[in-house]
Order: C-alpha cells, then structure tokens, then sequence
C-alpha cells in the first residue's frame, strides 16, 4: 500500500511541483492550501507524513499550530516543516513543538525525497524490534541508525533529523575533525556557516538536557568539529 | 533694503561665537555708569544752586543789618565826598594777616591802585601805599632821593644846623584837633614819630609818640619808612610830606599828600570804621570770606578767607581723578591767579552796586577748587541809593564733596555690577555653549554610527529651547533609526519574498529534468538550474547580515582562551588557501577573554578573506595578536592595494564594498560589516589602515579583555 504524504503549502505551484516529485518517488500525495482544510481532512484520515509550510494563507503562524494539532493527533507521525524562513527562532519554535525536522526551501528536491525516505525508514525500524549491527557505541553514546535514536547514558536526546546526521557523521569516526562542508553533507542540506554553528549549538543543548556534563562536541577553530571520546 | 533686512535677520555680530555675544551684552551694563553721571552732574547743579540761594541768603541779611549805617563804613560820614574823590584820599588795602614793620617795602604790592605817587624835585619822588589790619593803618612811604642826608636830632632835633632829611605826617585826630608828627631817618632801625610842642616861654620841645610804630630803613634809591598807627588816633583826614635837604641845616624842599605851607592833611582816609569790623564779627564764619566794598568798588573791610576743601587731600585718588575727568569740563573754569580772581570780584561788586543782589562761580586757587560768592547792595536808611556791597565767598566744597562721594560709590557700584554681569554672562555662555556642543557631539556621534542610532540625546529633559531642539533632534533621529532599521532589514525581507517564486522554479526544474528530454532542452535546464543555483546564492548572502545579527543575539559569552583560538585557526588558513602564505605573531601566555568563540573565528574568516581577496597569489598574510592594558587588538594584514582614502571609514558599513575586478562569487560588502557587528559584540571597534608604506592594507579589531 502506497504511504500517503500530506503537503500543507498555499503556494499552489510548490504544492503542485512537490506533489509531482513525492508521486515519481511512488507516494500517494494529498495537497492542502491553508490550516482548515488540512486538520478537515487529517481528522477523517491521517497522512503517513507531512509536510507544513509555517505561513499558511491568512495565518503567518499557521504551520506552527497545524503541527502542535497533529501532534495532538498523532505522536509518532512524522512531520517536516519545509518553509521560506530561515530565522533561528522559526528553526527552535519548530522543532520544539515536535518537528523531525526543519528545513528551508533552498533544498533539493532530490535532498527532500532523501529525507523523507529517511524518515519511513525510521518509522519501519521503530516498529521492528531493534538490530545490534546497526548500534554505534561510544562511550556513554549509543546511536541507533536504523531508527535514528540517539542515547546518552542511557536516557534518549530527541534530535531532529539533521541534527541526527550531523551527530551521526561526527561519530562515525570520533577525533576527526569534519568541517562545515562534510557535515553539510552529511546533513544532506545546503546551509551557511551560521546554520551549522547553530545546529551544533543546539546538539549540545539537546545532550546537555539529559547530562549538565556533556562535553563530547569539540569546536576546532578554522576547521570544524570532531567527537571527543 | 536689502543690506537692512539681512542685517536683521543674522544680527550685527553674528560673526562671533555666543560667549564672545553675550560677553558684549553684558558690557552695555557700562552704559550705568555714563547715566550715573549724568544723574550726578544734576545733583551737583541742584546743589550748587542751593548753596548760592543759601549764602545769596546769608548775605541779604547782612546786607540788611548793614542798611543805612554809612557811619560804620565809612570813619566819618564822607560818603558826599566819595563821589568825587581827590588825588591825595588814601584808600587802604585791608589786608588779611598781619604786615611786618620791618623798612623793606618788597612784600607790598606795588602794582596797586591804592599807591599814591608824588614827585618832588630834581627827579626825586614819593610813593606811598596804605594799608588796614585790624585796628592799625599801615603806611609804606618809598622816597627817592638822590642825597640821603641823615638827621642828628637825637641831641637836639629842633636844632636847624642838625636837620637833614624829613618826613611828616599829618592827620586829624578824633576831636577834631591837627597832629603833625615828623620822623627823621638817623640811621637804619626803629624811630619815632615826634610831635613839636610849645611849652612855657614859647620853649620848643619835640615829644615823642610812642602809639606809632616806625622802622627807617635804606633803599636802593633813597630810603623806605613803614610805620603803624592805631586807627583810634586818626580822624578823617591823613597826608604825608617829605622835607628834602641837600645838606643839614639847608633850606628844605618839601613835598608830599599835605599842604607844605602849613602841613594840613587835606586827603581823606577812606576807611571802614572798627566798629563795622565788630560789627561783622557776629556773622562770621570760618571758611567763609566776608569783604565789605563801598559803592566805588573799594574794599573796606575783609574778614576770612575760603578755606581749603575740607578733604581736598583725600579725593586726589585715582578713581575720584577719572571719575572727574567723565564730569567736569564746562561751568567752571580751571584755577586763576589771585589777580584775575580779585578782577571777578570786582565786576562782581560793580554790577552789584547797581543794586541787585548777584551770585558767580570762580576758580579758586588750587586745582579743581571752585569758590562760590554772592553779593548784596547795602542801601541807605532811606532806600535811595547803595553805598555798598557785601560779599560772600566760600569754596563750594560741600557739593563736590558730595558729588565726588556718591560718583565714586556709583561707579564702584557699577563696576562692580558690571563684573558681576560679565562674569553672570560668561557663565551662561560657558554652560549654554557647553550644552549646544553636547548636544551637537551627541547627534554626531548618534548620526554617524550606521548601526544602531541611540535616541536618547543629552538635555532631553531641558524644559527649555534647547530641551526642544534635542526632542526634535530626538524624534529626528528615531525616523531616521526606523528608516535605517527598515534599509538594513530590506535585503533580509527581499530574500524571504523572493525566495518562494525561486522555489517554484527550482522545483519546477527538478521535476522537468526527471522527465524525458531533448539533449537540448537538457542544455537549457541545466542553465537554468545554474541560473537559479546563482540566484539562491544571492538570497543567502543577502541574508546572511540578518542571521549574524541573530546569531550574536542568541550567543552566550563564555571565558577562553584567544591566544589558543587564533593560533589555532592560523594553522587552518593554510590548508584552506593554499596559494598564500600565512604568518601569525601571536603572544605564547593564554589571552583570556569574555565572548563567543564562534563568532571569534568567523570575524576571523571574514578578515581572512577580505585579506585573500585583495592579495596576489603568494602573498603573505600576516595575523597579529597585541596586548594592550586593557584590550586586545586583532590585526589582519595583507599586500596589495592601498584603500581609497574616502572609503576607509565606509568600509564597515552594510552593503559596502570597493570592489573593482568583477568576481564571480555574490558580494554584498557583508563581510566587513559582520566583522564590526562581532567586534561590538565584544565590547570593541573595527578600524581599516593602510600600511605605513602603502603597500597594503592593514584591519584591526580591538577587543575589550
């Protein structure tokens, strides 16, 4: 059964180019232009993902209560803003009301299908039980690729999914400094140097939460970062 | 016209700067002065005419007192006789201090028209003057004479074989009686006048008179007898003669005021009478000159004379003189000699004779000394005629006096004011100027910085025009705060608007591409894709000022260790431009400050990069760390072109650059305007040199430790 991709954007011609993208790929895709019409359609039926826009017609901050409703729905369902606003408070306010993960509309399409192929896998994984091969340990890290968890002493950091992948290359090979371009990479985003100093910020925050200690995110000056052990 | 309108619309003086202006204002506080005297020069004529009523006043009343008692003026009444007067009336000149009896005739004053001139024979001559003293007449008889021949009456004066040169005087005495004295010089000294008496058997004795004090003495030409006589002996008539002889015992050759035959005084003595000098007495008042003149101008009776200025002395200072100098210069002319002071007082007593009392001002003797005299007729019993004239004179002191002491409180009053008002003046000016020039510092400096325009402006809670001109300043400069704010926030605002129909594109070529096309139409995508690849550079770049300003709004200082980072990031220069070389000079002990190491290194970036853009393949760019007491100073250097002299300051300002080559990457001069951002994040500056030698340019950031 296809897996159905809900896409709230009142610009009708990204609506429509996305829509076309996300169908190639072989999703069922449903397109909503504003808030009201898409909490109609998710009360009947809830899509498998979605995909908000923030301002949504008349509302400038629709997306962000769209997603705090479907939240409300749903707990695991994953949602992805994907918006025109680049502020870092849009990023935080997203991301705290529950958003896998936020992203600009710079973004490839191709980078876009990425992500959300991504993100079903995860949700397939959750629901399967967990496989060792696919658990890094370091130290008090344990970091589940399949299901895109992370861990730290024990006690789950929620991260988005870059934020997920931008950890994910740092512990790959710890002590090696990646710099911004590597990550970015990893990230599978297009982002400036600020974006990335800023997602590594708030990486720390996340891990900070669960550990006061935490000191495992190394900043190399004029180079980049690396894992410390 | 137009000169006039423009004259008023700048001011005459406002080429000066406002202290110097309100320093002139306050000199017009000098004008007090100038009113002052004014004020006082009409004091001193109130005065001055009230002094002149009051003694014109004084001398009416004695005036009157005096009224038809032509006895006491005159020794007899003679007043008939006066009018038509003879050569041989003596009229004494009273004098006011005592005359030495001394034979030496120098001290009389022989220019006057008191003297009496006789001429005798062979070019011998007599003069003789007279003059009153109290109670004493006082007679100078001058004879030249070209045999002096000395008497020998000292054995036997009537003895005619021993008789030389003699003089006789003749006067009536009180009962009506002839006195005939004569003195004979027999040497220099004191003599006696000797009387011829007829005693029992028409025996000649000569007695002496010992009441006439006389002194013989020689002259030059002749001889000099002086001799006193009490008033009371002499009646209305006095003459003198000289007995002139060629030798002793010779025939005489008389002449003189008497009738030589048989020595009769025939000329009249026209003097006051003792008791008019009592009389006047009662009046008298020191200081205050009191003269009695008949109608003919003649003074009969002089008492007093005008005192000095009571503080003469004391109103010589230097203030006083210059005060004088502002007030003075009309009504009263400056010191006279005696002579032509008696000549004033002589018109004065002719005028008055006609018979209306008269005040006058004269110069007295000493500098800026002024006497004031008022006369009044005395009439006769019946009305009729005058027959004399008092006057009054004193030195007006009281008044210059008073006008010298009020002039020199005012003017000290003034001067003093007028300090104060330049001083009150220079204050204001030194505290408005003070608040204009900080005010006009403030809205520089709140003009000048392009970032953040700080609104509030010193003296904004003045309640006066300069509290408006700083509100409006205020409210001024906030317009141009949001308007700065919306141009800053502009590119960040485009980039959002334009960011949506990119994506439609961007999109819209993605999917294209995923469909089957022509090895053309795939050309044409690709450009596109390149095109809009480009496009979305921009967009980024454009917001990339914004993000920064988020970024270091979102940061959080932290300690740490500069030294290390800049060491640290040097290293990784080299690796990321390998086609130049990098040297650091950085200090080895740890460089601790407060701030964001982050925001640290992309500063450093930007330097960086700013460096290798404007420097050749192979250049050396040079990274200084310097300490400093209590900053430290981040310098980049780099050789190349020297910066555009009226650029260096623009050079950190958003969306500036001085670019030339064109390039393929998007610039939005964000780079140096991120550094300035970061550098005042920590409490510093950003500043763009160039190199001493011109050969580079160097950019410095100073941080605060």
């Amino acid at each position: 059964m296809k897996k159905t991709i809900a896409i709230v954007e009142d610009e009708r011609a990204i609506r429509d180019n996305y829509a076309a993208a996300f169908s190639r790929e072989g999703y069922a895709v449903r397109g909503y232009p504003n808030r009201r019409d898409a909490m109609a359609a998710f009360a009947a039926r809830l899509p498998d993902l979605a995909v908000i826009d923030i301002s949504l017609e008349d509302e400038p901050e629709g997306g962000f209560e769209l997603c705090r409703e479907l939240r409300g729905l749903s707990p695991e369902l994953p949602i992805i803003f994907l918006t025109a606003r680049d502020s870092e408070l849009d990023a935080v306010s997203g991301l705290r009301l529950g958003a896998d993960d936020f992203l600009t509309k710079d973004l490839s399409l191709a980078h876009l299908i990425a992500r959300v192929n991504a993100l079903f896998r995860r949700v397939d994984a959750l629901r399967r039980p967990a496989e060792e091969k696919q658990v890094i340990r370091r130290g008090a890290l344990t970091l589940d690729s399949e299901r895109m968890s992370v861990e730290w002493n024990g006690e789950v950091v929620l991260l988005s999914l870059t934020e997920f992948w931008i950890v994910y290359a740092l512990t790959k090979h710890p002590g090696h400094v990646k710099n911004r371009q590597q990550l970015m990479d990893a990230a599978n985003v297009v982002l400036d140097d600020n974006t990335i100093t800023s997602h590594i910020k708030r990486i720390r925050r996340k891990f900070q939460v669960v550990d006061e200690k935490f000191d495992a995110v190394h900043t190399v000056y004029g180079m980049g970062y690396r894992w410390v052990e | 016209m137009g000169r006039i309108s423009e004259l008023i619309r700048i001011g005459p003086i406002s080429g000066f700067r406002l202290r110097t202006k309100l320093l002139l204002l306050a000199l017009t506080t000098l004008a007090l002065p100038w009113a002052g005297c004014q004020y006082a020069r009409e004091m001193e004529t109130v005065l001055r005419e009230s002094e002149k009523q009051s003694l014109l006043a004084v001398t009416t009343t004695i005036a009157g007192s005096l009224k038809g008692r032509q006895e006491w003026l005159f020794r007899a009444d003679s007043l008939p006789a006066l009018s038509n007067g003879n050569a041989r009336d003596i009229t004494p000149v009273v004098l006011s201090g005592v005359p030495l009896i001394d034979g030496r005739a120098d001290e009389w004053d022989t220019d006057s028209r008191n003297l009496i001139r006789v001429a005798g024979p062979g070019g011998d001559s007599l003069q003789m003057m007279a003059a009153i003293h109290e109670r004493r007449l006082y007679l100078a008889l001058l004879v030249r004479d070209a045999k002096v021949v000395y008497d020998a009456s000292m054995l036997a004066p009537l003895e005619s074989a021993s008789i030389g040169d003699r003089i006789w005087l003749a006067f009536d005495d009180t009962r009506g009686g002839q006195q005939q004295l004569f003195f004979s010089g027999t040497g220099a000294g004191k003599v006696r006048g000797r009387r011829i008496e007829t005693r029992e058997y028409g025996r000649e004795e000569a007695v002496e008179e010992p009441r006439i004090e006389a002194v013989w003495q020689r002259s030059g030409d002749g001889y000099v007898l002086e001799m006193g006589i009490p008033l009371s002996l002499v009646g209305q008539h006095i003459g003198v003669a000289v007995d002139d002889r060629d030798r002793r015992g010779a025939a005489r050759s008389s002449y003189g005021t008497l009738d030589v035959a048989d020595l009769r005084a025939t000329g009249r003595l026209i003097a006051a009478s003792p008791n008019l000098t009592d009389h006047l007495r009662q009046f008298a008042q020191p200081g205050v000159e009191l003269t009695v003149a008949s109608s003919t101008g003649a003074v009969l009776t002089r008492i007093d004379a005008p005192a000095l200025p009571a503080d003469y002395t004391r109103m010589r200072g230097f203030l006083p003189r210059m005060y004088r100098l502002f007030l003075d210069g009309d009504a009263i002319p400056r010191s006279i000699s005696q002579a032509e002071r008696q000549r004033a007082a002589e018109g004065l007593t002719a005028r008055v004779a006609k018979g209306k009392p008269e005040t006058a001002l004269f110069a007295g003797r000493y500098e800026n000394s002024v006497i004031v005299a008022a006369a009044a007729p005395i009439y006769s019993a019946d009305g009729k005629y005058v027959f004399g004239v008092i006057q009054l004179a004193q030195t007006a002191d009281r008044w210059l006096t008073l006008r010298d002491r009020a002039l020199t409180r005012l003017l000290n009053l003034t001067l003093f004011v007028t300090l104060f008002a330049v001083v009150a003046a220079f204050w204001f000016a030194g505290r408005m100027t003070l608040r204009i020039s900080r005010l006009g510092a403030a809205s520089e400096t709140a003009l000048g910085r392009e970032g953040n325009l700080s609104r509030v402006l010193p003296e904004s809670e003045a309640r006066d025009e300069l509290g408006d001109l700083s509100r409006s300043f205020s409210s001024l400069l906030g317009r141009l705060d949001e308007y700065t704010g919306y141009l800053r926030t502009l590119a960040g605002k485009l980039a959002h608007e334009i960011r949506t129909p990119l994506t439609i594109i961007r999109s819209s070529l993605e999917n294209l591409e995923s469909e089957a096309n022509s090895d053309n139409a795939k050309v044409y995508i690709s450009r596109a894709r390149e095109g809009s690849e480009r496009l979305g550079a921009i967009l980024t770049a454009m917001g990339a000022a914004t993000r920064v300003e988020e970024a270091i709004a979102h940061s959080d200082r932290q300690r740490f260790d500069l030294a290390a980072l800049v060491r640290d990031a040097a290293g990784a220069y080299g690796g990321a431009f390998p086609t130049r070389r990098f040297s650091a000079q950085v200090p080895d002990e740890a460089v601790e400050i407060s701030g964001a190491p982050d925001l640290i290194v992309q500063m450093l970036d930007k330097l960086i990069d700013n460096a290798v853009d404007f420097s050749a393949d192979g250049a050396t760019i040079s990274i200084v760390l310097r300490l400093d007491n209590d900053h430290v100073e981040l310098s980049v250097a780099n050789p190349g072109p020297p910066l555009p002299p009226e650029t260096a300051n623009r050079l950190f300002e958003s969306l500036w650059q001085s670019r030339v080559e064109s390039d393929k990457r998007p610039h939005f001069g964000l780079g140096l305007y991120i550094v300035r951002l970061i550098a005042e994040f920590h409490g510093g500056t950003a500043r763009a040199e160039n190199l001493p030698d011109n050969s580079g340019a160097i950019f410095t950031v100073k941080l605060a430790r």
